[in-house]
């Protein structure tokens, strides 16, 4: 056999390895935390590593009993994530389609406004808004920590919003005027029926950001509004040594949820990232 | 068509959270830099001392070289594995909505959890990384007391948290490429090698553009993983500039040394992001009649 014949082999066998590799990469760190929450806690750190053992839920029920706070915050993540999300699909709708349909220098400049504002790193905002929020009485409250995600996320929902409106025919809208639709009329009845995969794309990006942020619930909440990646962090940070069954379950019950929701919801996860940062 | 009033009022929700919530927040940490000031006291004019005090601080210096370093490090690190990742499904993919589901998973866990996974499988002794390593014969991190490990690691896992974001804009940009283009270098008698680095290449350099400033912006603003990891720590020595302002404001309560270092952190973001800016700017106004 001439060595020609096997390249295409070998060609393919690599090219099975490395999609094997770029599979290890991305799941190994998510499956060790789910499986490590399955396993008796003695034997998580157990050398050499015990990957075969009888699963338990021990530190589920261990998570219950030490951090009943835990399912409280699940509840704030929650009422936080989607109060942002629909403030922020909501604003960045109507924002967006002022932006594709409508043309001036007043206009142009508020939506470089909003691009600019964009690279505005969030931490420095911490430093008057700590005393303000507090003077305000919206200190560890769901409504600051909303305002605040909205807020980050409302130039990019702008943005892929634009882009979707921008592929719906302005005849669509002209034959509403004509029919002697309002705008309010016409925006809800043949706009968005149109864009809400635009929605549903801008809706995504915040929803992992809400449920995910840490920096401004570590700043802005203290017992009420936690949110649940500020709770697993507390459980991190015992000074008596760090539980980590507990943690392991708490962290699996926290990312289950969104890990599904990219999955399901991949193909707009693209198109928004796509419409909003490469175009943006 | 022509704004109206009715127009400005419906993008007033948008341009209101930003103004308000981010945008004069950030002005007014212009001010505070200005001022001596903790939490609850009167602020007092004081110049450019906090500057000065900012630039006469070592663990300033040693905060800012880390950023520049491992912001580097981690950009680069995710524009190759990035761009090697999206040729590799480029060229054919099997399972294609299971593999990119595997692909984006890691863009979907918070931060804090992302530290777990990481600080236990290369916890010292019993982690499973360092088993892997040690078996292999090469030492292990050792993240808690050595700096240079410690940023390692958080090199490792903010590659890890954000390779998504770069892996998608190159794999949308690679996917756009025409395959005409492709065969026509393939009839000039170009090689895989050739026809990438003269076809492929230039036709997204404009996504990486993009990715790259994005990932420059946003792994500059590192705070949460260095935060959870070493806290800074040992001797402020992991520190990045994030952390570093967190601590002046909320540990020695230097409202004016944080303020300094915030509007530092935000003139240094505009200022890496001035050509991206610059372009949208012109191709905006090039709309804008």
């Amino acid at each position: 056999m001439r060595p020609r014949r096997w390249r295409p082999l070998l060609r393919r066998t690599l090219r099975g390895l490395a999609f094997l590799a770029v599979a290890v990469w991305s799941l190994f760190p998510i499956l060790f935390v789910v499986h490590a929450s399955f396993r008796p806690p003695a034997t998580i750190f157990a050398v050499p590593p015990q990957f075969m053992v009888p699963p338990t839920t021990q530190n589920y029920i261990e998570l219950a009993r030490l951090w009943p706070d835990f399912f409280g915050s699940l509840i704030n993540s929650l009422i936080i994530t989607l109060g942002a999300t629909a403030l922020t699909v909501i604003a960045s709708a109507l924002a967006g389609w002022v932006y594709a349909r409508r043309r001036g220098r007043l206009l142009t400049t508020s939506a470089f406004f909003m691009v600019l504002v964009r690279m505005f790193p969030p931490i420095v905002i911490t430093l008057p808004l700590f005393p303000a929020v507090n003077a305000a009485g919206l200190s560890d409250t769901h409504l600051v920590l909303v305002l605040l995600y909205a807020a980050f996320f409302v130039s990019l929902g702008t943005w892929i919003m634009k882009a979707f409106v921008d592929q719906v025919p302005r005849e669509f809208e002209e034959a509403a005027e004509v029919d002697g639709a309002s705008l309010v009329q016409m925006l809800r009845h043949v706009i968005v029926p149109l864009v809400i995969p635009g929605m549903i794309a801008a809706a995504v990006f915040i929803f992992i950001f809400a449920w995910n942020e840490f920096l401004f619930a570590f700043v802005f909440t203290t017992t009420r509004a936690r949110t649940a990646p500020l709770i697993i962090s507390e459980m991190l940070g015992s000074v008596t040594g760090v539980d980590w069954g507990p943690v392991f379950a708490a962290a699996t019950i926290q990312l289950v949820p969104v890990l599904l929701f990219v999955v399901l919801l991949q193909r707009h996860l693209v198109a928004g990232l796509t419409a909003g940062g490469v175009k943006g | 068509m022509r704004a109206r009033p009715i127009h400005y009022l419906l993008i007033s929700p948008a341009q209101l959270l930003l103004v308000v919530t981010i945008f004069v927040p950030s002005l007014w940490v212009g001010w505070l830099s200005l001022h001596e000031a903790s939490f609850g006291t009167e602020a007092r004019y004081v110049g450019f001392a906090n500057y000065a005090k900012l630039a006469a601080d070592p663990y300033f210096w040693r905060a800012f070289l880390n950023t520049v370093v491992i912001v580097n490090v981690i950009v680069y690190a995710e524009l190759l594995l990035g761009l090697g990742i999206a040729l590799l499904f480029a060229g054919g993919l099997p399972f294609p909505r299971l593999m990119l589901a595997i692909v984006l998973a890691p863009y979907a866990i918070s931060e804090v959890v992302v530290v777990i996974m990481w600080k236990t499988m290369f916890e010292p002794q019993v982690g499973v990384m360092q088993l892997l390593l040690a078996a292999l014969g090469i030492p292990g991190l050792e993240w808690a007391v050595n700096p240079v490990h410690g940023l390692t690691l958080i090199v490792l896992l903010a590659v890890w948290h954000h390779l998504p974001f770069t892996f998608l804009l190159l794999y949308a940009a690679l996917l756009g490429v025409p395959k005409e283009l492709h065969e026509a270098a393939k009839v000039d008698g170009a090689g895989a090698w050739r026809a990438f680095l003269h076809v492929t290449l230039p036709s997204i350099m404009p996504a990486i553009l993009v990715a790259l400033l994005f990932r420059y912006v946003f792994a500059f603003r590192l705070f949460s993983e260095p935060w959870l990891l070493t806290q800074g720590g040992p001797a402020r020595m992991t520190e990045v500039m994030a952390v570093y302002l967190y601590k002046a404001a909320f540990r020695y309560r230097e409202l004016g040394l944080a303020a300094a270092t915030g509007w530092a952190m935000l003139l240094l973001s505009l200022a890496i992001s001035v050509p991206y800016l610059r372009a949208v700017r012109r191709r905006m106004f090039a709309d804008a009649t």
